[in-house]
């Protein structure tokens, strides 16, 4: 409260000085600060540096411009920057004379602050708060509109009249349908389903379309993913040895059972940020809590425990923020928010939340919903891949204090695979990838990690603002706290947090999913509606700031947002609310003036992701596996990037296996093991989201190496025979086979000549294939790595553990008809074509 | 030699040619949103105006990876000799690595040095070829890295940034300036057969769009993954699938004449298919002299000089093709113990490599319009923790000191920028932070850091972050 009093106006150079803060680093809060901004940054920081001065950072003070640096704390006499106020000799500043010299008790308390040390605090209680209404948008409360009759037409159709925009007819049938199942479950519609949908002539087809779609558990897999492409979802923690995650595919499979069960929002948000402190005998709210550690982490004997510490709680503080309030609170970390209402303290008063959080991995049972058909042979695998290497281990028993450089070397390989596959050993384990507030004994984690203190000892660590982010330079102390800005825009009172150790995560997540919370519900909604669209009402999915895109459609946003919590932050209602607008159906032609769909007058074509495409090409060729759930699987990716040596700190990581069985390859994308380090070629090709920032939105470039991947890729060849023996098996004559390709891949029937240039081709290809007989099955040979000794310099060779299960082959070419290969020609085709990869 | 890439421009179709030539008769809606596409992404494929004028218009950098030893590379430390196995004197922090703690004693250095050049700069008596070409290279000892991690110092020096995620240096610069020859990809990295740690973030586009993440040239395999069709399936073949697709795309884009993105993708494939055609033969550095093979060390009986020097070879065909952006990577400088052993092979394994690609460079004019820069993430330290009976010395990790060197078009050669303390424990003069590093490198290159951004989710952003200051005893 102090800093309320001691707040100063300046204007137009006056400075009205209350009172000398004794303290230095309230000194550079109340009065410095504001004076650099207003006097100093024009030349020297704020979009240039005049003398190559810098003064919006302390770093940026103690380098000093062309003269030197500017401040030498502790000495204002030997400071460039007291006697440049001062107006001594050549150098004054501000220049422009007498009248431009700031007042006598201000340069004072430049020069005490000096000597104070010249702490950089930035707190911001004092500061002036100038932000122009139009970029606080976010942070005011919603208007609700009390009429029932609105719905999301309404909205969008007074923008097109406002615009004179004449929107698109609806979508066809064909098109609507495809349309809606991929929206809805990442998958293309069969041609059964397309097939009962255009025969359906009730008015509400469409609507019950809608519904059997959100019904479907393939919902909550296409949904799930969109999810955990925001919080940066991985399998492995990342950097150099990138270690399994052993439990988080528990945190997985939550999230898909949340959006299948259309969970309220607000429960999936404190589920998430608090679960543990909510029950921590509730084993779904400790899977839960797994979100808080998606980030990428790691502890080496190379890292300090402090910067390991500070990585883990700047990413979580951070990451909540971007993910349910779409505020870049990490823009705060080092200086206030310099386009946002969010000063500096606001964001360690945050950390300070988490900052009680420690890792955790407790026994939690698993729940009946949990699929664990594949624990018990993933397990006897896994176990029997560490005999093998504890087995190469003891072969050096005898000598090992004897033992030459290289053989060293070898040794020290299998003990990091062993290291590595002590971790995934626990994927089979009833284990939660969680947190705790303050340690609790005798819970471990996985890796080196962090001295976990005694509970009985553990306090709350106190919690300093860090000069520029820095953990060596900590300054005023803060207590737990929330976004500031939400309380003075909005009105809703921060939340009472706790100063002990537990309970500060649930006040926040209280305050998070709280309705009177503005960000919350606009933030999710306009996620679902860019799903959806391809674009949200706001550009910017993570950034509801000044800088993000403002909405198109402010009023609609409110609506819908006010609708959300309305029907108790159900997100199929939000779809259903969606889908069932004119607007959602509406064609892809265009020929009004609406650049860029602003108004969305259509319906914008889109590619699908990456996950849709490989997905969707293993359905149409009859390979996905249904099943779902349990540890993340191994599909087959390319094989020269399966082959090649990666690095694990100090050594090499084992052999990339992919899963022997066809079942556990074949899985939907989402179910497959999401390794930091390594990302299947093919979804990384097709703008698949980085593991290691919160992904808000897909790209969808197109460059060339998608065309190797789709056009020579291993796997899509593999598909494409697959795709062409379902055919065979499905359907007879060569027409009736082709018809059932498009009718696959397309959702509907060839044109008459599409059939001829199809027919033609199956023609010309099975002559050549009679011709040509496919080259062998090609041998699996054992995977040699010669890698570079650390020790030695020199080279030396290993031989890779090979899989103790058998792999169960795909189709290959030489169990193939000369016809059926023809098909797989014309398949890949299909595969590779516009039609297959865009949605209308 | 400025018109070689001009030359492969014109040999190859232009867009419009291979348009009608293809048959795809898009018609002129199509064609005109191809090219507003093109446009679109900043012109990708074409050249771009660079800010400022400079000498170098391409980048050959060469990451040495795992962090080699200034000190026992290209910053003698005699006081070692007289310091050694002397317990280690360190101010210690309040904060320290694991690795730091313990009983730590100075370390000398097992290696001789020699006199090279014109200046009689010291360096490992090992780089016998190297020291032929020390007059052309500037040699900077102020560079100070922030994490004495892999993966986290790998991607600072990569990419800006600790964490990863954001647009590798590669990718800023093709970015920046575009490309020079529409076939090949602008930002091209030579990896070794092991990627890096921290992987291909290191050479990703982050936030820029995809057509700026670098394209590794793999070691070993298919250079560029998929280039080739699986076996079996041979060149005419893949033409007839490749024409039934483009039939089904034409009927596909005449229903759809409004959505400009099918042509685009449509050429993707050309784009692709001509790749294929045009990366082995420059790929190809079997064409190259005997005498160029063995400068670049290529062939004689070091297996790992040979596989560098490959490399660096092939780096210099591709500048010379117009790829704008070249990163070799040579890793194996991780040495914490068997430093005699371990380092002393990673030297005499770039040895020739480094002076082939200098010499050649230099004899074909493309030195001067190439900026070539040789750094490891961080460098290491003058002590170690004592280590199996004192026998086996070797180094660990330090951000404060590491060795560099740059060469070619603007960079001020044949000198020594800043130094170290006499144990090389940090660097005292012309001291720079990596951002500084980074706006230099981008100035040598025409650009400016402070104008090179890109606005992403709401902010400008810049490779150097925050931005930095230009190190000007590095530019001539």
């Amino acid at each position: 409260m102090a800093t309320v009093l001691f707040r100063i106006a300046i204007c137009s150079g006056l400075v009205i000085w209350p009172a000398l803060a004794e303290d230095a680093s309230a000194l550079f809060r109340d009065a410095i600060q504001p004076v650099l901004k207003q006097q100093c940054l024009g030349c020297h920081g704020d979009g240039q540096t005049l003398a190559k001065l810098d003064l919006r950072t302390r770093e940026g003070m103690l380098r000093g411009g062309e003269r030197g640096a500017s401040i030498v704390p502790g000495d204002s006499a030997r400071s460039l920057l007291f006697q440049a106020v001062q107006g001594a000799d050549v150098l004054q500043m501000p220049p422009g004379g007498k009248e431009k010299r700031l007042p006598e008790d201000l340069i004072a308390a430049i020069g005490k602050w000096i000597d104070g040390g010249a702490p950089w605090s930035e707190a911001a209680a004092g500061r002036k708060w100038d932000y122009k209404e139009e970029d606080l948008w976010a942070f005011r409360p919603l208007k609700r509109p009390h009429d029932p009759a609105l719905n999301v037409d309404h909205f969008i159709d007074e923008k097109l009249r406002q615009h004179g925009l004449k929107p698109a007819p609806r979508a066809a049938g064909p098109t609507l349908i495809r349309r809606a199942t991929i929206d809805l479950t990442g998958l293309p519609p069969t041609p059964e389903e397309v097939e009962a949908f255009l025969k359906d002539t009730s008015p509400d087809a469409y609507p019950k379309l809608i519904e059997r779609l959100l019904a479907s558990p393939r919902y909550g897999e296409r949904w799930g993913r969109h999810w955990l492409d925001v919080v940066r979802y991985a399998d492995t923690g990342g950097y150099s040895n990138d270690f399994e995650r052993p439990n988080a595919w528990r945190y997985r499979d939550y999230v898909i059972r949340s959006f299948n069960a259309d969970k309220p929002y607000d429960q999936f948000v404190r589920e998430q940020i608090a679960g543990d402190e909510m029950d921590a005998n509730n084993a779904e709210y400790l899977i839960a809590v797994g979100f808080l550690r998606a980030g990428p982490w790691e502890h080496t004997g190379m890292s300090v425990e402090a910067v390991t510490r500070q990585m883990f709680l700047d990413d979580v503080t951070h990451n909540t923020a971007a993910v349910f309030l779409g505020l870049t609170l990490g823009c705060a970390r080092c200086h206030d928010h310099k386009f946002d209402p969010i000063p500096t303290r606001d964001y360690y008063r945050m950390q300070a939340v988490f900052s009680t959080t420690e890792f955790a991995r407790p026994k939690v049972p698993f729940l009946k919903r949990e699929n664990t058909s594949d624990l018990e042979a993933g397990l006897a695998r896994m176990r029997e891949i560490e005999r093998r290497t504890q087995a190469r281990i003891h072969s050096f028993d005898d000598r090992v204090k004897h033992l030459a450089p290289d053989e060293l070397e070898e040794l020290k390989l299998y003990r990091k695979h062993m290291q590595l596959d002590k971790e995934s050993l626990d994927r089979y384990q009833p284990k939660a990838f969680s947190v705790s507030s303050g340690p609790v004994d005798g819970f471990t984690d996985g890796g080196p990690n962090l001295k976990l203190p005694e509970r009985a000892k553990y306090t709350a660590p106190e919690v300093r603002i860090l000069a520029n982010g820095d953990i060596h330079s900590p300054g005023e102390r803060v207590e737990p706290g929330v976004v500031s800005a939400v309380a003075r825009y909005a009105g809703l009172q921060p939340p009472r947090i706790e100063s002990g150790i537990a309970g500060r995560r649930k006040a926040l997540a209280g305050w998070i999913a709280n309705p009177a919370n503005p960000l919350t519900a606009r933030v999710m909604v306009n996620r679902v509606w860019q799903y959806h669209f391809g674009k949200g009402i706001a550009a910017d999915a993570n950034n509801f700031g000044k800088m993000g895109g403002k909405p198109t459609h402010p009023e609609l946003l409110d609506w819908l947002a006010a609708y959300f919590t309305d029907h108790g932050w159900s997100v199929k209602a939000v779809h259903r609310a969606i889908m069932l607008s004119k607007a959602y159906q509406r064609g892809t032609r265009h020929r009004e003036n609406d650049p860029g769909n602003a108004w969305l007058s259509y319906y914008a074509p889109r590619r699908v992701e990456a996950e849709v495409l490989r997905d969707s090409i293993l359905a149409v060729a009859g390979e996905l596996s249904p099943e779902g759930g349990g540890p993340g699987t191994f599909p087959q990716i390319n094989e020269d990037v399966a082959r090649q040596p990666r690095h694990a700190m100090g050594s090499v990581q084992p052999a990339y296996r992919p899963s022997p069985l066809k079942r556990l390859r074949n899985r939907r994308t989402i179910y497959t093991f999401q390794q930091r380090s390594l990302v299947d070629p093919m979804i990384e090709v097709f703008n698949g989201p980085s593991l290691d920032m919160s992904c808000e939105r897909r790209e969808a470039s197109t460059v060339a190496t998608q065309a190797f991947a789709l056009f020579n890729g291993k796997f899509v060849h593999d598909m494409a025979l697959a795709f062409a023996a379902r055919l065979e098996r499905e359907a007879g004559s060569r027409k009736g086979r082709v018809e059932r390709a498009f009718r696959l891949a397309y959702g509907r029937a060839p044109d008459a000549e599409e059939m001829r240039l199809a027919l033609a081709h199956i023609e010309k290809l099975t002559r050549e294939h009679l011709t040509t007989p496919p080259p062998p099955k090609p041998e699996r040979k054992p995977l040699v790595h010669e890698i570079t000794s650390e020790l030695t310099g020199e080279n030396f060779r290993f031989t890779q553990q090979e899989d103790p299960v058998e792999y169960e082959e795909n189709l290959h070419a030489t169990d193939a008809k000369p016809e059926t290969r023809a098909f797989a020609d014309l398949a890949l085709a299909l595969l590779n074509s516009n039609e297959f990869v865009y949605v209308y | 030699m400025r018109n070689r890439y001009a030359k492969m421009a014109i040999a190859s179709p232009s867009r419009r040619e291979f348009l009608f030539h293809s048959g795809m008769g898009l018609g002129t809606v199509a064609l005109s949103a191809l090219l507003a596409q093109d446009e679109a992404r900043g012109g990708v494929s074409q050249p771009k105006a660079p800010h400022h004028r400079a000498k170098a218009r391409h980048c050959i950098f060469l990451l040495m990876e795992g962090g080699p030893s200034h000190i026992d590379t290209i910053d003698p430390k005699p006081k070692l000799e007289t310091l050694h196995m002397t317990k280690f004197q360190k101010e210690r922090t309040k904060f320290e690595a694991n690795m730091n703690t313990g009983e730590r004693y100075y370390v000398r250095s097992p290696f001789r040095f020699r006199r090279a050049g014109k200046l009689g700069i010291e360096i490992n008596d090992l780089f016998e070829s190297f020291a032929g070409v020390v007059d052309d290279v500037c040699f900077y000892r102020g560079l100070q890295a922030e994490s004495v991690n892999h993966p986290t110092a790998l991607y600072h020096l990569n990419c800006g940034n600790q964490f990863g995620g954001d647009p590798a240096m590669g990718a800023w610069v093709s970015y920046g300036l575009g490309t020079e020859n529409q076939n090949l990809p602008s930002f091209i990295v030579l990896p070794d057969v092991a990627y890096p740690q921290g992987g291909s973030a290191n050479w990703g586009n982050g936030f820029l769009p995809a057509h700026y993440q670098g394209t590794p040239l793999r070691a070993e395999g298919a250079p560029i993954l998929d280039m080739a069709p699986p076996p079996g399936v041979g060149a005419a073949r893949q033409q007839v699938n490749l024409d039934l697709l483009n039939q089904l795309n034409r009927r596909h884009s005449a229903r759809h004449p409004y959505h400009e993105e099918l042509a685009a993708r449509i050429e993707s494939y050309e784009l692709a298919f001509r790749m294929q055609a045009e990366m082995p033969g420059v790929a190809d550095i079997e064409k190259e002299s005997d005498e160029t093979k063995r400068m670049y060390g290529i062939g004689g009986p070091d297996k790992d000089a040979d596989a560098i020097g490959r490399r660096c070879l092939l780096a210099r065909k591709l500048v010379e093709s117009g790829v704008r952006f070249v990163q070799v990577i040579a890793g194996g400088w991780d040495s914490h113990d068997y430093i005699d052993k371990a380092h002393g092979a990673r030297i005499r394994a770039v040895d020739k490599p480094l002076a082939g690609l200098m010499k050649d460079l230099k004899r074909t004019g493309l030195l001067e319009e190439t900026l070539v820069v040789w750094a490891g993430e961080f460098g290491r330290s003058p002590d170690n923790g004592i280590r199996r009976g004192g026998e086996v010395w070797g180094r660990d990790h330090n951000a404060a000191a590491m060795p560099v060197w740059l060469a070619g078009g603007g960079v001020k050669s044949g000198q020594i920028v800043g130094a170290t303390d006499e144990v090389g424990l940090k660097a005292t003069e012309a001291a720079h932070p990596i951002r500084d590093f980074h706006v230099t490198l981008l100035h040598l290159l025409g650009l400016d850091d402070s104008k090179l951004r890109y606005f992403h989710a709401g902010r400008e952003k810049q490779f150097s972050q925050t931005g930095g200051e230009l190190i000007r005893e590095l530019l001539a």
